[in-house]
């Protein structure tokens, strides 16, 4: 990587900014963008990214815009070796779309099986009370990975996107601070 | 199967302890391979950015990871040139003269079979070499003399600061925390800038990581990095008293065969003793080194018992480095605390990032939507932690084994199955207790703790050390009881594991091990 393919890859890694297809080819944007432009999802089916989005936003205001459905699409699209996402570090076993299957079919017959709707149709408050519950793996006939896990890893996914780059940095109003490129290779 | 030309060493894993071993036999003249199974990072691959830190973390499971208490590889090891080293904290505590000889005066766990005299000399040697900032004379509080260190301590932050007033009225004493890190330009290397992104690796070199150091030299001095070089099997010959070299396939899948008149085992810990369990052969019917049916037995972990606070002031919390600025071996002895048997090592103040397993937060998981935005926007700017490590006591039952799925190699996938026990909880929890006293004596507003699952910090034993083939795998050196030219490295050769972060010991003894493999030569592999 020359210095000047640095300084294009050291700014686009603190934007958030990954590869998403668009009419057959990639385009460097961050998943906020991709989001808003309605790039069509990899991996995932729309009902898939409706809960996903849902859940974001249920553990972290600002998750759906923000991308949290078009981030985890491309990351669980790309090998584990170029996975960003924090299962990697949480012992899931590649390949991570698998997790986030079940993961979110739990939550969608759970919350079927509690009110009749998929979690995405549940009002604000009855989101918020059914992740506390998911949480402490108090949601009865539970069916997947773990409630408690399931909430950990999608909430890290959402503090990821809404304050884990540099926007979300400067929204905390906290500076970023990115160390200096260095000129040369030791 | 093609053969590569024969060389006199080949290191399989390019991190702490592979870095050493190829500086010091390329030194000595010896044409050295080191192989790896990941990507040949450049420091300017390490992005400061926890997101984008995830790329040096291991990247599959090629272990099954069992019991109560399962190690957390995922966030601990590495991945690729410069290993779990390339994102480590740089905290550079030593083990202290009681971790080598708990038999001796507690009757429990075991002895090493060398004593903290022998590898006090590396530790000195290794902050010549590598660089490390603290106060020498200052820790002769608990440790006996050596030499001083080659750069002043790191600058300290409010972050660190505000916890003086706590530990002072509970009669713990703190001293500049030695680090592997610059206080000042040392050898080249520019001076640390403070911005706290070292746990995602240290891209101007200011963090002494494998590729700033160790394998640096290896390289001036000839050493060849194979990366993308999977080894699954060490191969011996016909007698089984020789190991020949090591089998392996490269980027293409293609398998290769790398003969070698020594093999150095120095990946990951888990993948050490994988490795000496998947190459049985002839006389070595349960696997290499492993007579005494103990590769893969005795892991170990450390568990940290995290204490948080919040100020009415601002305390700089994203300054600083990952690294400590305060450590304390106030609690280091192993009755320290009653009824819990085990040392414990403190540290205070320390960068925290936004995001990220150790970030801000995660320090309250069970916060989200508005109540997480809320907590967010106070804690970047107002939180100040402290940690206290425990030693984990040696137990037989946790261990590396061979199960029966196999990875895309066709090599068996490891399982490690660890627990704790009820001493070990028992140490964690009276390091909550005094954690909460420290806070509650300082300016904090609100002082809290997370006791979700014990945590499983570092990871040592597998392959631990010992004075035979009947209590151990290795000698002091490393080199295994049944075949001369056969050694293993890093963490996993520790016979205990004391509380102490490991890798500065690590670097002690593969530059002790890998001295005596270039002393010994013409005996061991000429």
């Amino acid at each position: 990587m020359d210095a000047m393919e640095r300084r294009v890859f050291l700014k686009g890694a603190g934007m958030g900014v990954l590869a998403f297809t668009v009419g057959g080819a990639n385009v460097l944007m961050t998943p906020g963008e991709a989001r808003a432009r309605g790039v069509p999802f990899r991996l995932l089916k729309a009902n898939e990214a409706e809960t996903i989005e849902a859940l974001g936003e249920t553990l972290v205001p600002g998750a759906q815009s923000a991308g949290i459905a078009h981030f985890i699409d491309q990351q669980v699209s790309v090998t584990p070796g170029e996975a960003l996402l924090e299962a990697r570090q949480l012992n899931v076993k590649p390949p991570f779309v698998n997790f986030y299957r079940a993961a979110i079919g739990a939550v969608d017959k759970a919350s079927e099986a509690r009110s009749g709707r998929r979690f995405a149709a549940l009002s604000t408050t009855d989101q918020h009370d059914f992740v506390d519950l998911m949480r402490q793996n108090k949601i009865e006939g539970w069916q997947g990975p773990a409630g408690g896990f399931v909430y950990f890893v999608l909430r890290s996914d959402a503090v990821d996107v809404v304050y884990g780059t540099m926007d979300g940095y400067e929204s905390l109003g906290v500076p970023y601070m990115p160390h200096i490129a260095p000129e040369k290779r030791w | 199967m093609a053969t590569q030309e024969k060389v006199d060493v080949v290191i399989v894993g390019a991190g702490a302890s592979g870095s050493v071993y190829a500086a010091v036999l390329a030194k000595a003249g010896k044409k050295v391979v080191v192989l790896d199974n990941g990507p040949d990072w450049q420091t300017s691959d390490l992005i400061s950015s926890d997101i984008w830190g995830r790329r040096i973390k291991p990247a599959g499971a090629p272990f099954l990871l069992e019991g109560k208490h399962p190690v957390s590889m995922g966030a601990q090891g590495g991945w690729g040139v410069g290993g779990a080293a390339l994102h480590y904290f740089a905290n550079f505590p030593r083990l202290l003269p009681n971790d080598f000889r708990i038999k001796s005066e507690h009757n429990r766990a075991h002895d090493w079979p060398i004593s903290y005299e022998d590898v006090a000399p590396y530790y000195d040697k290794v902050a010549q070499e590598v660089g490390v900032s603290g106060d020498a004379k200052a820790e002769e509080l608990w440790r006996p003399k050596g030499q001083t260190y080659p750069m002043p301590p790191m600058k300290t932050f409010k972050n660190g600061q505000v916890w003086l007033k706590g530990f002072e009225a509970n009669g713990i004493r703190l001293v500049p925390a030695p680090v592997g890190m610059n206080s000042v330009e040392f050898k080249g290397r520019p001076a640390c800038i403070y911005d706290g992104w070292c746990h995602v690796g240290c891209p101007i070199g200011a963090l002494a990581n494998p590729l700033v150091t160790f394998l640096s030299d290896a390289r001036k001095a000839g050493a060849e990095v194979r990366a993308w070089s999977t080894v699954t099997r060490v191969l011996t010959d016909a007698s089984g008293n020789k190991v020949t070299g090591v089998e392996y396939y490269d980027q293409k899948h293609e398998k290769q065969f790398q003969p070698a008149s020594a093999v150095v085992l120095a990946a990951w810990g888990g993948q050490n003793p994988r490795l000496l369990l998947n190459s049985a052969a002839g006389k070595h019917a349960n696997g290499l080194a492993n007579s005494g049916g103990l590769v893969g037995k005795y892991v170990m972990t450390h568990f940290a018992s995290g204490t948080n606070a919040m100020f009415d002031e601002e305390v700089e919390t994203a300054m600083g480095t990952i690294g400590a600025q305060y450590m304390s071996y106030e609690r280091y002895g192993k009755t320290a605390h009653q009824g819990a048997f085990g040392s414990t090592f403190i540290v205070a103040g320390f960068a925290s990032k936004v995001s990220g397993l150790g970030g801000i937060a995660n320090t309250r998981p069970d916060l989200f939507g508005a109540d997480l935005h809320a907590f967010m926007k106070r804690a970047v700017k107002n939180l100040a932690r402290i940690t206290a490590f425990g030693e984990e006591q040696p137990k037989i039952e946790n261990r590396v084994e061979l199960a029966s799925e196999k990875d895309e190699f066709g090599m068996p996938l490891g399982r490690i199955v660890h627990n704790y026990d009820d001493n070990d909880a028992a140490l964690w929890n009276a390091n909550f207790e005094e954690g909460l006293k420290i806070a509650k004596a300082t300016d904090a507003k609100d002082v809290w703790q997370g006791r979700g699952a014990q945590p499983t910090i570092h990871f040592m034993g597998g392959t631990i050390m010992g004075t035979n083939a009947g209590n151990s795998v290795v000698d002091s050196f490393g080199q295994t009881h049944e075949i001369p030219n056969l050694y293993v490295a890093g963490p996993g050769i520790f016979a205990t594991a004391g509380a102490s972060n490991p890798t500065y010991t690590v670097f002690a003894l593969s530059l002790r091990g890998a001295e005596n493999l270039a002393k010994t030569w013409s005996t061991v592999a000429g």
